[in-house]
């Protein structure tokens, strides 16, 4: 894309910063330009800033400093109304939109007339769709469409408002191969034909290559990278994405694998539309990281393995014995899980911590397994907030009114008793601060040196790398590698959770995958990926 | 903690056991008793205090808290029971069609039994089929007063023999010194489950599905049970009460308690039980149910006309209502660092 000859950007972000009221810096001096009729790539890992850049320019946050220059002119945004009538539209990963409204409708849900113009408005949306080389029932309520329609309903509705400049942020992450690529012409088309400009913010590299004209990472509030994406390949990418050389962390003694027994056992476990049959093995002591992307069946192979997704079938043995498919059955055989969303998933907020903290193992503390001794129960409370260090006003706090870490160490404390062998953690550490993470990582490390398996999944491949002991990437579903932790890095797990086939097809045509203990299982990697982890740094 | 169970607070926090939230119930049944005695006293009435006169209020309440205790377990679990008093005419009709062919006792298990199943009926369709809870009972509501019709084909039911009579104003009309019988099996009901849901593993399990059945069902609970069991038990209970109905009379009219589980929930509600499920107190709802009963007592006696009930009871729902509504989102507000800090942790990824 020649864009040199533009004469002004369409938007310009200089020295954009956010420092949060309790003094985090999300965003360091961020500089920006995008260019009209040019797709740009915004990347970084969690935590990096990209999603706070996003809610400064859709005007759900105010920049601490910086300047920001729309179309020549600076502004000052202050609430979402007033960036969206300047013509910038965005579209997030949970989109919002009525599902109980037709698909026109809403499309054109901003209209503000008062009369309602079914004809006209059709005759616009058929025209949109005849721009864009799309087709889709007008009036079929939005809620009976698949997630890629549904995406394609809000590009549509960003189109419909005319924006100059869409945010996409992951547009892609949920879809299927064939509702990918009606996306990417979209995009494609937007750029170089409408003339508008992409943000594009994607976690796949070859998307990001193959789409957009320019790249910007972000790492820690600031932009490490910037670059024509001509002068990039996916290797370079992801090395600005990484920084840094992965800080060595301090590893204890690892027992040695070959001689401890498998805890675990999955035998083509799988789940229609989620999963395709996984096999692989837990040996006590040994902590398993699950990489990839989202959407890319991570949660989804937790939950089938602790018995809490019905459609899923295969078989799951603790210490050998084949267990029952459901969640009460698991946590009797001695499976935990912490999932990924703490307060609709893992706790009930409204009631007090040692309530919370003893709720998967009460039997164990009941005389006669029914009569409840209450002192006990505050007794294993306290207990579990000076293992974990919670930091509560007491036992009695309603977990609600916890921060984000220490409700996440509630969370884990759920799982304290040693009747629980094999530990399922789901994004232990998302949302949670610098401190209680260092210490969830060390009570993952110490679970498994008493003897007990780990199976955690994280977007942050730096603490998989710190933590576990082998790593199993998923990708679209289904195992794609294991790696030793020795012999991998994080730019190689980026690369294979998501970089190199970033759309895999869906898991029931996808052959069985099948990876065992050993180091010589299934290697997926492609020549590519082996280059590309070779790359130098940036 | 005293919020959500009724045990004794392990936290020295007595304002918020001693709030208007927590205690509010039992200082309206206070307030309004006194009030009650002294304009009866001032009119020249009766006293209103008298033992006579409060045990009759505890034993016209009973039914409606046998059945409102066992509503409060079923909102607990987060559901909901339309269709008790039609469950408890059923059980009425079927006890007095087969007391004279079966005996008393037969009669009664045969009663309950058919309750139980009308409450299956309502889990399967909630908790299996995963219809919503309202329009399950509100059919059985329904449905229920239909099959009542039917089987006494709209006439009322009598008992004749005179050994199934005595027999059920034995059950109904006997008293223990002072004490009504049908207030006994109240006040069994109520320490039962009040014992259970306080003091053992299912009870704080039944608050857990309540409260998150996300969570719960993740902790390795049966969140299908548990929900399916309080229906069971609630139709079990207004069974039973629908017997005592028709042992009192010696017989059963097709339309009696119509209306009945409208009381009922109301008295769950001014009890402070939440209808999101998670809270609530069944000595609480004991207290709503003597709350309501006292109200009408208070207007038969003053002689203050019947018209204005309703007027009074609505707005005294409402009125409850408001307070645990207001006082819930006092003790929600978050202390300011760890809102900020939520934010922040949502904000920052």
């Amino acid at each position: 894309m020649d864009t040199s000859s533009s004469t002004a950007a369409l938007l310009e972000l200089a020295g954009l910063a956010k420092t949060f009221p309790n003094g985090t810096l999300a965003l360091r001096g961020v500089d920006l330009t995008v260019e009209a009729g040019t797709v740009h790539g915004l990347l970084g890992a969690n935590g990096a800033g990209k999603s706070t850049l996003i809610k400064i320019l859709s005007g759900a946050l105010e920049a601490t400093s910086g300047e920001i220059t729309w179309r020549g002119e600076r502004v000052r945004w202050q609430r979402p109304s007033e960036p969206k009538a300047a013509g910038i539209a965005t579209l997030y990963q949970h989109i919002p939109l009525v599902p109980t409204l037709s698909v026109l409708e809403n499309v054109f849900l901003a209209e503000t007339t008062g009369w309602r113009r079914t004809r006209q408005l059709e005759a616009r949306l058929q025209r949109l769709l005849h721009s864009i080389g799309y087709d889709i029932e007008m009036h079929v309520p939005v809620g009976d469409l698949a997630i890629g329609q549904r995406q394609m309903v809000a590009i549509l509705q960003a189109l419909a408002s005319q924006a100059r400049l869409i945010i996409m942020d992951e547009p892609t992450a949920s879809l299927a191969t064939a509702e990918r690529a009606i996306v990417y012409r979209t995009i494609k088309h937007l750029a170089h034909e409408e003339g508008a400009a992409v943000i594009l913010v994607s976690h796949f590299l070859d998307e990001i290559v193959a789409l957009t004209d320019e790249v910007t990472v972000l790492r820690d509030g600031a932009v490490v990278l910037h670059a024509a994406t001509k002068d990039l390949d996916e290797g370079k990418i992801a090395a600005a994405i990484v920084g840094r050389a992965v800080e060595a962390v301090v590893r204890e003694q690892r027992p040695s694998q070959q001689n401890t027994d498998v805890i675990l056992e999955v035998n083509r476990l799988s789940s229609p539309g989620k999963l395709a049959p996984c096999s692989f093995a837990l040996h006590a002591g040994e902590v398993l990281g699950i990489a990839g992307f989202l959407g890319s069946g991570r949660s989804e192979l937790l939950h089938a393995i602790f018995g809490a997704d019905a459609e899923a079938h295969g078989e799951v043995r603790v210490q050998g014995r084949k267990i029952a498919r459901s969640p009460a059955a698991a946590v009797r055989s001695g499976i935990g899980l912490v999932p990924e969303d703490r307060m609709t998933q893992g706790l009930v907020p409204d009631f007090p911590l040692w309530l919370n903290a003893t709720l998967p193992y009460l039997e164990s503390i009941a005389w006669r397994r029914v009569l409840i001794s209450h002192r006990r129960e505050i007794e294993l409370a306290r207990q579990a907030i000076n293992r974990l260090h919670i930091q509560a006003a007491g036992v009695d706090v309603p977990v609600r009114d916890l921060s984000g870490g220490n409700a996440q160490k509630v969370s884990i404390a759920k799982w304290l008793s040693e009747t629980i062998k094999v530990l399922l953690l789901d994004e232990p550490t998302a949302g949670v601060d610098i401190g209680a993470k260092a210490e969830i990582l060390r009570h993952i490390r110490h679970r498994a040196a008493a003897g007990g398996g780990v199976i955690m999944v994280s977007s942050e491949y730096e603490e998989l790398l710190a933590v576990c002991d082998r790593i199993l990437v998923l990708r679209a579903g289904a195992i794609v590698a294991e790696r030793e932790i020795d012999e991998t890095n994080e730019q190689e797990l980026i690369l294979l959770a998501g970089g190199t086939v970033a759309s895999g097809p869906p898991c029931s045509d996808m052959a069985d995958t099948i990876v065992t203990g050993p180091p010589e299982g299934l290697r997926a990697t492609s020549a590519a990926c082996e280059r590309a982890t070779r790359a130098p740094q940036a | 903690m005293s919020r959500i169970l009724g045990t004794v607070p392990s936290h020295p926090d007595l304002r918020r056991a001693f709030g208007l939230r927590a205690a509010g119930v039992y200082y309206a049944l206070a307030l309004l008793l006194v009030v009650l005695a002294m304009v009866s006293t001032i009119m020249g009435r009766p006293n209103y205090l008298s033992v006579l006169n409060l045990t009759n209020i505890v034993y016209q309440s009973s039914s409606v808290a046998i059945m409102g205790v066992a509503m409060t377990v079923v909102l607990i679990t987060g559901n909901f029971d339309l269709s008790v008093a039609s469950v408890a005419a059923l059980a009425a009709v079927t006890h007095i069609s087969t007391i004279d062919a079966l005996g008393f006792v037969p009669a009664l298990g045969l009663a309950l039994a058919v309750s139980a199943a009308v409450g299956l009926l309502n889990g399967v369709m909630v908790q299996l089929v995963g219809i919503n809870a309202f329009i399950v009972t509100l059919g059985t509501l329904t449905a229920v007063r239909g099959l009542v019709l039917i089987a006494s084909d709209g006439r009322s039911l009598m008992v004749h023999n005179p050994g199934s009579l005595s027999a059920m104003t034995a059950f109904e009309s006997g008293r223990l010194g002072p004490i009504p019988y049908p207030v006994l099996y109240m006040a069994a009901l109520t320490l039962i489950v009040w014992f259970v849901l306080n003091f053992t593993v299912p009870g704080r399990r039944i608050y857990a599905v309540g409260g998150n059945p996300e969570a719960a069902r993740l902790s390795g609970i049966n969140v299908r049970a548990y929900k399916l069991s309080a229906f069971v038990l609630s139709s079990v209970a207004a069974g039973f009460a629908g017997v005592l109905f028709g042992c009192r009379f010696g017989a059963i009219n097709p339309t009696a308690l119509q209306g009945e589980e409208l009381t009922v929930i109301a008295a769950a509600i001014l009890g402070g039980t939440s209808l999101f499920g998670g809270a609530g107190s069944v000595i609480k709802t004991l207290a709503g149910a003597l709350l309501l009963f006292t109200l009408t007592n208070g207007f038969n006696i003053l002689n203050l006309g019947a018209n204005y009930q309703g007027l009074i009871e609505g707005t005294v729902l409402v009125v409850a209502a408001a307070i645990y509504t207001v006082g819930g989102k006092a003790r929600i507000r978050r202390p300011p660092v760890a809102t900020a800090r939520a934010a922040l942790t949502k904000e920052a990824t």
